[in-house]
């Protein structure tokens, strides 16, 4: 496996731990209130604390495996690979950002606003490195 | 409508007319993962005019006696 398909695996395993432990928080909290709770900041420093702590060990896991691998610059068909993954995992973050937007002219409720933009975010991040994933083992 | 082209190589054979030369050898002649040799050899992907040029110098042929068209 590649070096950069095995960093791909880290940023989806990293992404969705830390999008699921946000959005757990966000739901024990509403079940607790009874209402959705406003965007805390806290939450979101804890989030990217998260990401960052296990982005960066799984980084320096498989770096210290294959140090050659690592520090090479990615070739040809690995740039072909992350342009269009970054450019499918875009329309996935602007559909729900968009989806998003129209359903705030509907409820007018903007903490639900910064939660579905923010899952966008998140949905659009994991789908780079899975489609990123998919194309090391299949196309291209 | 057209058939899909493709371009097919003689990669794999002149790897292996070279002294079984390994896909990481030529990778790193050429500048690519071995990975990415792989995917050429299994025409999955088709190499930059620089990469097929830099694969044809490696084995001191021409380019179209590495790469064919095919319809």
């Amino acid at each position: 496996m590649p070096f950069r398909e095995k960093s791909a695996w880290v940023m989806s395993l990293a992404l969705l731990s830390a999008g699921i432990f946000y959005f757990i928080a966000v739901a024990v909290i509403w079940n607790e209130s009874g209402q959705l709770a406003h965007p805390m900041l806290p939450l979101v420093i804890v989030y990217t604390i998260c990401l960052t702590i296990i982005a960066a060990l799984g980084h320096a896991i498989i770096a210290a495996l294959a140090p050659k691998e690592a520090n090479a610059p990615a070739d040809e068909r690995e740039l072909k690979i992350i342009y269009s993954a970054g450019h499918y995992s875009s329309h996935i973050f602007a559909v729900g950002t968009l989806l998003s937007l129209g359903w705030y002219l509907f409820s007018g409720d903007g903490d639900l606003l910064f939660y579905t933009v923010f899952a966008s975010f998140m949905a659009g991040q994991i789908m780079e490195y899975a489609i990123q994933i998919f194309l090391y083992r299949t196309s291209i | 409508m057209a058939n899909k082209p493709s371009i097919k190589n003689r990669v794999r054979e002149l790897r292996e007319q070279h002294g079984s030369m390994t896909q990481a050898e030529l990778g790193l002649e050429i500048g690519v993962t071995r990975q990415t040799v792989i995917a050429i050899e299994q025409n999955r992907y088709s190499p930059s005019l620089e990469s097929a040029f830099r694969i044809a110098h490696v084995f001191g042929v021409g380019l179209e006696d590495v790469f064919s068209w095919e319809e």
